[in-house]
């Protein structure tokens, strides 16, 4: 066969077809704050990130989750009559995980897009500052919840397999995961608003770490002090303080397998309520106000 | 009209304001401001602080005017600014790129941000990444990026969703000479073959100068000019004479030519000739009274060149007027 001319023996040929319009179909603002939430979720999981971002995360997460794991499997060989703890005894007891998991994820929601200032891109799109901090808020809250749901879903798998009251253990379950809801909007406004104050990841965690386990653990020991005392007042006052004292003492009340030293009664109840949705809703507050500073500069 | 630019008889202009002024205080980032573009490339020019950001800032709705009215694509940034939003690009003037993603993830990701959909978000931003000149580089941290790379991505992350303007803020900023005229050539085609309009910022005028259609310049929050390039840059009727020789020479010349009836003045190393008065003013004929006079003086004639205007002589003629 004789030569073959170079324009019949390419076949891949790259044609620049230059500028294409593009008319296709255009979400919503809701739309795009889903895309947006969903992004945020698998982002705090290091999901669609580098493989060293997913270390810390998943590590956190199994160590939050192995003891559930023990506890179903003793349970369900020795069949025991009940667990050996409650849901949310549970969160209660692996708070430190949970606020270890909240105080450094936070920052790649809250952080980044400041620090970077990439912040200015998403605001010169369709979301407003608002939607923007909101939505991040919501990535942030489900993130925590799922952390904590996740080991109290796996207990009530096992309690399921070991035979025990159904009813009886979904009554629990449900309350756990309420007071879990109440805890992670409460968890995530917090350590949002720190990160998003100061940018440096460090400092984040370690303020969100001072809000959180240190000042959990000076309420606990104030509490203590004040049962010890028979000064029941002044621990009930001090829970109000810390989210984590918040959670408890109202488990606690709720009688939902937690006991705390000075458990709220009569109307701190509602106090402990108000104030828990108070500071959700003051972080929340403080993230738009944050944000929108940020997209005006 | 001496305040519009841009062939915009019978549509809706680009960008229209009137009277927009934002003061943050005592500082006013901008007074009184009253223009209106239109299609293509549109230059912003001013000094640092001059307004231009503020400007943009404002039409984007990311900053409250204190008093006035802005339209962009025919929407009121008060009432429309998320419309507005979703019709427009943006790229800032600095920094905003994270460092740990590959710019092909962030131009998908920031398309989606602008609501397409996931598989149109990948299409657009690999045509837009190749249109911007980002090849393999593109699947790398753009943490590693030189700055005209980076200058890339931002430009890409501003087009990925095929908007109808781009607001460029100081694209050439940090860029080396041969980046910088990439850079510019881009934009050119961005306003022509792209039809997409632009308004793009600079504070060097020789580089508006080559590829905007019309010009904008701000002072200090104040609109100083607003007209097309080509009136700029239009002849002065000025001509610009040469000799071979030092300022001696060249003064001998400025003499004998005011003697023969031209009024000059020396600029630089040249002698700046006014527009002929009426017995001079016939085709050739100053050309002819100032090669005489070269020729009288035995002073060997180097240059002989009509004189054209500069978008700096407006800051010059607006210095006068302010």
């Amino acid at each position: 066969m004789s030569e073959i001319s170079p324009s019949t023996s390419r076949t891949g040929v790259i044609h620049d077809l230059g500028y294409r319009r593009y008319a296709g179909r255009r979400d919503g603002t809701g739309t795009i704050a889903r895309t947006l939430f969903i992004t945020g979720l698998r982002h705090v999981y290091g999901l669609g990130r580098s493989g060293k971002s997913k270390i810390l995360p998943f590590l956190l997460l199994g160590m939050s989750t192995l003891p559930a794991l023990i506890v179903v499997g003793v349970v369900v060989l020795t069949g025991l009559s009940e667990l050996p703890l409650t849901y949310a005894g549970y969160v209660n007891q692996t708070q430190l995980v949970v606020s270890l998991f909240a105080a450094a994820q936070a920052p790649v929601l809250f952080s980044r897009d400041l620090r970077h200032r990439s912040i200015v891109l998403y605001l010169a799109r369709p979301l407003s500052a608002p939607v923007f901090a909101l939505t991040r808020w919501l990535s942030l809250i489900v993130s925590i919840l799922l952390f904590t749901a996740i080991p109290s879903v796996l207990l009530f798998i096992g309690a399921l397999l070991a035979g025990l009251d159904v009813s009886h253990q979904t009554t629990s379950l449900l309350k756990a995961l309420c007071l879990q809801v109440l805890l992670a909007t409460m968890l995530a406004g917090i350590t949002g608003l720190i990160s998003s104050v100061s940018l440096r990841r460090g400092f984040a965690v370690v303020g969100s770490v001072m809000a959180l386990i240190v000042l959990a653990g000076v309420v606990t020991a104030v509490q203590g002090i004040s049962d010890a005392q028979d000064s029941d007042g002044v621990g009930v006052v001090a829970g109000l303080f810390s989210p984590w004292s918040l959670h408890s003492g109202l488990a606690n009340t709720w009688d939902a397998g937690v006991s705390v030293f000075t458990p709220p009664q009569g109307a701190w109840v509602v106090a402990y309520v108000l104030v828990g949705l108070l500071i959700a809703a003051a972080c929340g507050l403080g993230l738009v106000a944050r944000f929108r500073k940020v997209g005006a500069r | 009209m001496h305040d519009v630019t841009g062939e915009i008889i019978g549509e809706v202009p680009v960008i229209a304001t009137a009277g927009l002024t934002k003061h943050y205080g005592t500082v006013h980032a901008l007074t009184d401001l009253t223009v209106t573009v239109g299609d293509g490339v549109t230059g912003l020019v001013g000094a640092n602080g001059a307004g231009k950001s503020t400007l943009i800032k404002i039409l984007l709705g990311l900053l409250e005017p204190t008093g006035g009215h802005a339209s962009v694509l025919g929407h009121d940034i008060e009432q429309a600014s998320q419309e507005i939003r979703r019709l427009v690009g943006y790229m800032p003037e600095h920094d905003c790129l994270p460092p740990d993603v590959s710019a092909s993830d962030f131009v998908v990701h920031m398309a989606r941000m602008s609501g397409l959909g996931a598989s149109s978000a990948r299409e657009r931003a690999a045509d837009v990444l190749r249109h911007v000149g980002l090849e393999e580089e593109r699947y790398r941290p753009m943490g590693g990026y030189s700055t005209g790379m980076k200058q890339r991505a931002k430009l890409a992350q501003a087009l990925v969703h095929d908007p109808r303007l781009v607001f460029l803020d100081e694209p050439t900023n940090g860029l080396d000479p041969a980046a910088r005229n990439d850079m510019l050539r881009l934009v050119q085609r961005i306003g022509g073959e792209f039809g997409i309009a632009v308004l793009v910022t600079s504070h060097l005028l020789g580089e508006l100068e080559q590829v905007s259609d019309h010009v904008i310049v701000l002072d200090g929050g104040h609109l100083l000019r607003s007209s097309a390039t080509r009136d700029f840059l239009k002849q002065t009727g000025s001509l610009l004479v040469e000799v071979i020789g030092t300022a001696t020479e060249r003064d001998r010349l400025g003499d004998a030519l005011a003697r023969a009836g031209l009024s000059c003045r020396p600029r630089g190393a040249m002698v700046a000739v006014d527009p002929p008065p009426p017995e001079l003013a016939g085709e050739g004929v100053a050309y002819d009274v100032i090669r005489d006079v070269a020729a009288e003086l035995g002073l060997g004639l180097m240059r002989l060149q009509q004189d054209r205007g500069h978008l700096e002589d407006v800051f010059l003629d607006g210095a006068t007027r302010v």
